[in-house]
């Protein structure tokens, strides 16, 4: 007697939870198809972290596809305008190991500069400039637009002149930074017998 | 007064203000020369608009306002014009003293916008020490309602008994600027707080109270204690509201002028006169006739310094502001500007260097006089350790460099050199950060740009093509399977973004008219450039379907 009810409990059991299961699955299933993101969101926050100058040295043209690569395995520390602290914060992003640098940190922000006397209007920077800030017309001067200049040297080749310079980015007073002589830190009773003896 | 209208913290140093406020207040002699620093407010330099040699009499404007946050520059005394550089005008004096003065305004009267406009053109900007633009204070009611004006007459840091001797000379002044201040942001009720130290001017104030028309005004006595001058703190003693943090005081409606701001506003508006000189606390133990005077802005220091006795074997260092939150000053040669409120001639015994620092024991003291109710000492380590996400959480923008940490700190340890470095270091990390963002843009504007023209290049191609085909009827289709579906998807994508990008710009610029939206109608038109190589793509693709089927 009590076996038959236990061969239903059972039955009623494990129908419910297989129905459980179908249910939710076929709902996580439509959500996914629903709701299907194109763009990886990973690659999004490794684009966040790269200092957005598109200047190529990584291999890769533009910041994002850079990005793209990263996600897909590629190394971290192809980016020298980023420097030591983008290849740390991308590593703490993806849980890998920092590596040093390939290749050389620039030392200060830099923009370009056209020395407009020797520019014959070739329009070859306008080209290939990565955020179109070099304004000018064939066989008209061209000038860089600094404020949108983001030092990436990419016009220096393509210039049949070599009227361009990078020069370091001009920095308005509204960007002073403090210049802080920090003091080794001692602790008292060790600073004391120095000044003593002298 | 009940504990409820208190805020946190607070230290009590030395006042020395009997050395200041015992003479009266008087006029410096005019000097020769003065040097007028562009940045003598807060935001964007001034632009110059004179030229070397020009012939400038008191009160021409010599630069103009340049952008939003700025505010013009005049001439403080009568001459030619000497230098014009990038950062600052100089003027020879002629010894004439003629001014030129704009025609007076009855307050009472004049339309709101000609007052603003007088500020404006004015130059007058908060006296008290931050240098922020009167005019664009004003306009904070185009966004809140402004209930009650404070006076800050607290004065709170030791030496500085300019806003006192102001007060004491110029209370019916005072209270007629801050009338008219009232009337510009729609205040219904003035407060004056003063610290119980000032006697003389809490005497002077309530004389003037009883004829202050037509806002009411009440004269709050507070007890001394520092820092009770701060905006914030000031708030919170007379009024009990609490600005919120990151937030301004127009949030809680309230509005807080110093009293040398507002009789500058009167000057402006009854007199026509621009901001050309200033009240400055001259004090100190290296000097010999110590007190306030009236200066005309771009006097060097050491021009001032000397007319009133200044000890050279004596001094130390010269403190511009007050001894807490003031800055040494490397050299003498610099102007007073429309922010010296103060300056200290100090000797060694006076003022001596802070001992060695020490390292932090955790006593904790520094949070107990902290008058924002911050922990300094969690904020010293994360400065030291550039943990700037951290410092962010425990609230460092929140700290107003009062310095009443590093005053009580048993380690000597300049609390406040650190947060103002991490600060300055955080704000340029964001403008880097802003400036990425932008680049980020332009770029994939200029992708979109070049998908576009692409798409364009190929349907003029296949336009082409179908015309030579059209007349010799040659099927020479393209034997590439058109993906119509996928196509059509990113069309559909592309014209949603659109759509998002325009309603983002719009809510913006709803939420906030002011603010630059340069970079939001960028990514709009990168949308759409997105859109019309989909929209290319698309009829390209269609029309090379249906010649394959009509083929």
């Amino acid at each position: 007697m009590n076996s038959t009810i236990d061969i239903i409990g059972i039955l009623s059991a494990v129908a419910v939870l297989t129905g459980l299961g179908i249910g939710f699955g076929a709902l996580l299933g439509v959500v996914s198809e629903r709701f299907k993101r194109e763009d990886n969101p990973l690659v999004e926050q490794i684009d966040a972290l790269l200092p957005q100058t598109q200047c190529g040295q990584c291999g890769y043209p533009g910041c994002r596809p850079y990005a793209e690569a990263i996600n897909q395995g590629d190394a971290l520390n192809k980016c020298p305008p980023g420097g030591e602290a983008t290849i740390h914060a991308l590593a703490d992003l993806l849980g890998r190991a920092p590596e040093p640098l390939d290749g050389e940190a620039q030392s200060e922000a830099k923009v370009a500069f056209i020395r407009e006397a020797e520019c014959i209007g070739c329009t070859k920077c306008i080209q290939a400039c990565p955020v179109d800030a070099i304004i000018g017309a064939a066989k008209l001067m061209h000038t860089v637009i600094e404020d949108e200049c983001t030092g990436c040297d990419l016009c220096l080749d393509p210039c049949p002149v070599d009227c361009i310079d990078m020069l370091p980015r001009s920095a308005p007073l509204t960007q002073w930074q403090p210049v802080v002589a920090r003091t080794s830190n001692m602790i008292a009773s060790d600073r004391q017998p120095a000044s003593g003896v002298s | 007064m009940s504990n409820a209208f208190d805020f946190p913290g607070g230290i009590y140093p030395p006042e020395r203000k009997q050395r200041s406020n015992q003479s009266a207040l008087i006029e410096a002699p005019l000097p020769s020369r003065v040097t007028l620093p562009l940045q003598q407010h807060s935001g964007q330099p001034a632009t110059p608009c004179v030229a070397q040699g020009d012939t400038v009499k008191v009160g021409s404007v010599i630069a103009k306002r340049e952008g939003m946050v700025s505010s013009a520059l005049h001439a403080s005394i009568s001459g030619t014009v000497g230098e014009v550089s990038t950062t600052q005008i100089s003027i020879d004096g002629d010894g004439q003293d003629a001014w030129l003065r704009l025609p007076p305004l009855e307050w009472q009267y004049a339309e709101p916008h000609a007052l603003l406009e007088r500020l404006n053109e004015s130059g007058i900007v908060g006296l008290g020490g931050a240098g922020f633009p009167a005019h664009i204070k004003a306009r904070v009611v185009e966004r809140h309602t402004i209930d009650t004006l404070v006076i800050n007459a607290a004065e709170c840091e030791p030496y500085i008994t300019a806003d006192d001797l102001t007060l004491r000379h110029y209370a019916n002044e005072v209270l007629e600027g801050a009338q008219i201040t009232a009337k510009l942001c729609g205040a219904q009720h003035i407060v004056i707080g003063i610290e119980d130290n000032k006697p003389e001017a809490i005497d002077a104030l309530k004389q003037a109270l009883t004829n202050s028309q037509p806002v009411p005004v009440e004269l709050t006595v507070i007890a001394t204690r520092y820092p009770s001058g701060g905006e914030r703190q000031l708030i919170k003693k007379l009024l009990d509201l609490n600005v919120p943090s990151g937030g301004l005081p127009a949030d809680v409606g309230v509005l807080c002028h110093n009293p040398g701001t507002l009789l500058a506003i009167l000057h402006a508006v009854r007199d026509g006169q621009p901001l050309v000189s200033r009240t400055v606390t001259l004090t100190g133990e290296a000097i010999t006739q110590p007190g306030n005077r009236w200066v005309r802005l771009g006097t060097s220091v050491r021009e001032l310094l000397e007319q009133t006795g200044l000890n050279t074997s004596e001094l130390h260092q010269v403190i511009q502001g007050g001894p807490m939150m003031g800055t040494p000053l490397l050299t003498l040669d610099t102007p007073v500007t429309k922010l010296t409120n103060c300056l200290i001639a100090a000797t060694l015994e006076e003022l001596p260097p802070p001992p060695a620092e020490s390292p932090c024991i955790r006593c904790g003291e520094c949070e107990s006089v902290c008058p924002v109710a911050l922990l300094p000492q969690q904020l010293h380590w994360y400065a030291r350790a550039q943990d700037d996400a951290k410092l962010e959480r425990y609230h460092l923008f929140d700290c107003i460099e009062c310095g009443a940490c590093s005053y009580v700190c048993p380690s000597h340890i300049p609390l406040v050199v650190d947060y103002r470095e991490a600060k300055s270091r955080i704000r340029l990390q964001r403008i880097e950060a802003t400036k990425a963002e932008h680049a980020k843009h332009r770029f994939e504007f200029r992708q979109a740009r070049l998908a576009r023209e692409e798409a364009e290049k190929q349907a003029r191609k296949q336009a082409r093509q179908a015309q030579q085909r059209r007349p010799s009827n040659t099927a020479a289709t393209n034997s590439e399977k058109v993906d119509l579906r996928g196509l059509r998807i990113a069309h559909a994508a592309a014209k949603a973004s659109v759509k998002k990008a325009e309603k983002t710009l719009a809510r913006v610029a709803q939420e906030d008219p002011k603010q630059s939206l340069d970079d939001l109608e960028m990514q709009l038109a990168t949308a759409q450039e997105n859109l019309k190589a989909a929209e290319l793509q698309l009829a390209q693709a269609r029309e090379q379907q249906s010649s394959e089927e009509s083929s």
